[in-house]
């Protein structure tokens, strides 16, 4: 289990299983569901599978160095943002045509 | 078991078990409650890693902010609260994200599965290094090491660093400052000429494309398949 | 003499003594213990503290309004906390038919939770503390916002079209008033150069080679705008129209009555007094003092802060929801960005230490001089921006009153005609 290279008794691959299965989970509910906050959602848990991996190697593989903390920083940030733009422009669509089912959004098809 | 082992699969039934909730349920309210557990889940699992900083920082992030951003917009769009929360592709994706965790799981988990390819004609050529024929488990080199008092200071320093992180940083802020300046248009408060002029240009649009999915008073009679044909725009 | 100041570290430490010896658990199950009975205690002191607030405060707020306040039920009206207690007690507790069950149940206790984890890193004296987080000041701010989050429960679990735009209104104002605060507390760190309780204490005292000047006099700007945003964060008076009986029916507690809420009175004050806590662990010095043991000096100066907003509710009328927003967004947030900006560049060209004067160039001064600076540029930046404000208003009023006479003339020719 590598169970030798162990932080308080942690092994690094049971924080990359954790951050795999919410990736996994994340990625389900952005595909499979019919309402565009609960997409949204899903993209919220994956990017925290992302930063929980990111900082799961800082701390085994390279703690003095700040380029984990910054690049896991740097998700944080562009994930707020995104989730602020994305629901404005979800409301701003369900304002104009009252459905947030993506697949009813179809102006742009030819 | 020592404690931080019982803490961290409590925290990991806590985060699966609510990330799960979350896709699979059609009341998005209790959805979003279910994402901050989910949240704090995960802050706990940062504090686990000596991370204390990054474990607030996601508490004032994530549920502070984009959690409240995600409860207001359940709220505000409430009209459309299916009952089936799947839509018709929900099975194959299903299966695929099963897929791809029991990949991860191979590739990254503390399994190794040694193949041996000596036998067999074409892939012994194609693959002749020793990992080649080990799937999975990668050798970390790990660290050991302890992660440094000063670790918070450092990053700071990092962030504004010419050879380090200082252009990354100066991006992202760049690109905070449009989604606010993005924002503020939004929301900015129009005067109440500038409200009905847009209210009546929608108006107008409409009227105008009622008119044209009408027939014409005066015009001649189309043959039905004609009008069948306008109709499907 | 000793044995009083020292009075908290004795008794903690004999506890832990107590457990890990004389009870003989394992190293592991002692120190849980001990964090356990640590934190029954500090939820005990805000509990018993919340009852003395509430009789406190009703009577300072009635002889400010020229009245005697509570005075009936025991000597004075001491037993007044205990009468109201057992009123909430014996409410019926009622939930709606069409409430959603568990988010309505939910709601009160976790404002209370996030209410008292507020607590755990204030240091009463110097090791008593719950935790020392190398991150203490960032951890109260993310607390503070993290309860947020149960006001928009109460109002959408109550099913109640005013509770929930009470609710919404009421997370406005949080939100809003949480970036000015943010800023502030940026302020004091960048001074301390640490996010630590603890060392922005030991900043303030003469403790390893500081100073001791306590930051109220560096940063007299930053102390009045976190003492007016911890005022709006709490929903406090003049800034409680989101609970006051003339706007929209109590906001978002309207379904709640006995108990819960009774649990969102007691979130309200012991949130409160956890801002009165901070400020005077931020700006006045905390538990630093010269003759009286630290507790009492912590306690002396969080009732000192807790008096002043007192005072601020029985003198102040409440503000609209407009003026609070345009307060916050369009004074107190360029205010303190540029005050941040003015205390950055001033640390910068007249700095205390020898390494900063030759990192940067600046002129190396005295921690005095440096004090005085400082406040020179916190208060000019106060007036230069109230003037600016005052003007901006005086244009406003201006601008209005011409309007109604244009009207009140408009009229007149319309009636003769």
């Amino acid at each position: 289990m590598g169970l030798q290279n162990a932080i308080n008794g942690i092994p690094l691959e049971w924080y990359l299983i954790v951050a795999a299965a919410l990736f996994s989970i994340g990625l389900y509910g952005v595909l499979a569901r019919k309402n565009a906050v609960a997409m949204l959602m899903g993209v919220e848990l994956m990017l925290n599978s992302v930063n929980l991996n990111l900082l799961a190697f800082w701390r085994y593989l390279a703690p003095e160095s700040a380029a984990g903390l910054a690049f896991a920083a740097f998700v944080f940030v562009v994930a707020a943002a995104e989730t602020a733009v994305g629901l404005a422009l979800i409301i701003a669509v369900y304002r104009s045509l009252k459905s947030v089912d993506p697949e009813t959004l179809t102006q742009l098809k030819l | 078991m020592t404690l931080q082992q019982v803490i961290f699969i409590i925290l990991a039934i806590a985060v699966i078990g609510s990330a799960l909730f979350v896709v699979t349920t059609s009341n998005l309210f209790r959805g979003a409650l279910m994402l901050i557990v989910a949240f704090f889940g995960v802050a706990g699992f940062y504090v686990l890693l000596d991370n204390g900083l990054f474990a607030v920082a996601q508490v004032m992030i994530y549920i502070g902010a984009i959690s409240i951003l995600i409860i207001f917009s359940v709220m505000l769009t409430r009209g459309m609260q299916a009952m089936i929360p799947r839509n018709a592709q929900a099975g194959s994706v299903a299966i695929a994200a099963a897929l791809l965790f029991l990949i991860l799981l191979l590739a990254f988990g503390p399994f190794r599965l040694v193949v041996d390819l000596s036998g067999v004609p074409i892939l012994s050529a194609l693959f002749r290094t020793e990992s080649a024929r080990v799937l999975g488990g990668v050798p970390w080199q790990f660290a050991n090491r302890e992660v440094p008092e000063t670790y918070i200071a450092d990053f700071g320093r990092a962030l504004v660093d010419l050879n380090q992180f200082l252009l990354p940083f100066l991006l992202v802020a760049f690109l905070v400052d449009a989604v606010l300046a993005g924002a503020i248009y939004i929301a900015r408060q129009r005067k109440p000429a500038e409200v009905i002029a847009e209210r009546e240009a929608i108006a107008k649009e409409e009227a105008e494309e009622l008119a044209a999915l009408q027939p014409q008073p005066n015009a001649p009679t189309l043959p039905q398949g004609a009008i069948a044909s306008t109709a499907d725009h | 003499m000793d044995a009083i100041t020292n009075l908290l570290k004795i008794i903690s430490d004999f506890v832990a003594e107590l457990i890990r010896s004389v009870l003989g658990f394992s190293p592991l199950l002692a120190e849980l213990v001990t964090m356990g009975i640590a934190a029954v205690v500090l939820i005990t002191f805000a509990a018993l503290s919340f009852m003395g607030l509430t009789y406190v405060e009703r009577k300072v707020v009635a002889r400010i309004q020229d009245r005697l306040g509570p005075n009936q039920a025991g000597p004075f009206g001491l037993l007044q906390p205990l009468a109201d207690g057992i009123k909430m007690f014996t409410k019926e507790d009622t939930t709606p038919a069409t409430a959603d069950r568990w988010v309505y149940n939910a709601a009160p206790l976790v404002i209370a939770v996030f209410a008292l984890a507020t607590y755990a890193v204030i240091p009463f004296a110097p090791g008593v503390v719950g935790t020392n987080l190398n991150v203490g000041v960032f951890y109260v701010l993310a607390i503070g916002s993290g309860s947020i989050v149960a006001i928009l429960m109460a109002g959408w679990g109550s099913n109640n079209k005013y509770a929930l735009l009470g609710a919404f209104r009421t997370v406005a104002q949080l939100i809003g008033y949480e970036v000015p605060m943010l800023l502030n507390v940026l302020t004091v760190v960048l001074v301390t150069g640490s996010m630590s309780l603890i060392d922005i204490i030991n900043h303030q005292t003469l403790a390893d080679g500081n100073p001791g000047i306590p930051h109220i006099l560096m940063l007299p700007l930053p102390a009045l705008v976190f003492l007016i945003s911890g005022i709006a964060e709490t929903g406090r008076s003049p800034f409680d129209l989101l609970e006051a009986e003339s706007e929209i029916v109590a906001g978002f507690h309207t379904e709640y009555s006995g108990m819960k809420f009774a649990l969102f009175f007691l979130g309200e004050y012991v949130n409160a007094l956890a801002v009165s806590f901070v400020f005077s662990t931020l700006f006045l010095g905390g538990y630093a003092g010269p003759i009286l043991p630290p507790y009492v000096w912590i306690l002396l100066k969080a009732a000192l802060v807790f008096f002043v907003f007192m005072w601020l509710r029985g003198t102040l009328p409440r503000v609209r929801i407009d003026q609070m927003h345009a307060l916050n967004w369009k004074f107190l947030v360029p205010m303190s960005t540029v005050n941040l900006v003015l205390v950055m560049l001033v640390l910068k060209l007249f700095p205390t230490s020898e390494s900063a004067a030759q990192a940067f160039g600046g002129l190396l001064v005295t921690p005095w001089v440096q004090t005085i600076i400082l406040a020179a540029v916190n208060l000019g930046v106060l007036f230069t921006a109230l003037t600016l404000a005052a003007r901006a208003a005086r244009r406003f009023r201006q601008a209005e009153e011409e309007m109604i006479m244009r009207r009140r003339a408009a009229n007149l020719a319309a009636a003769k005609a």
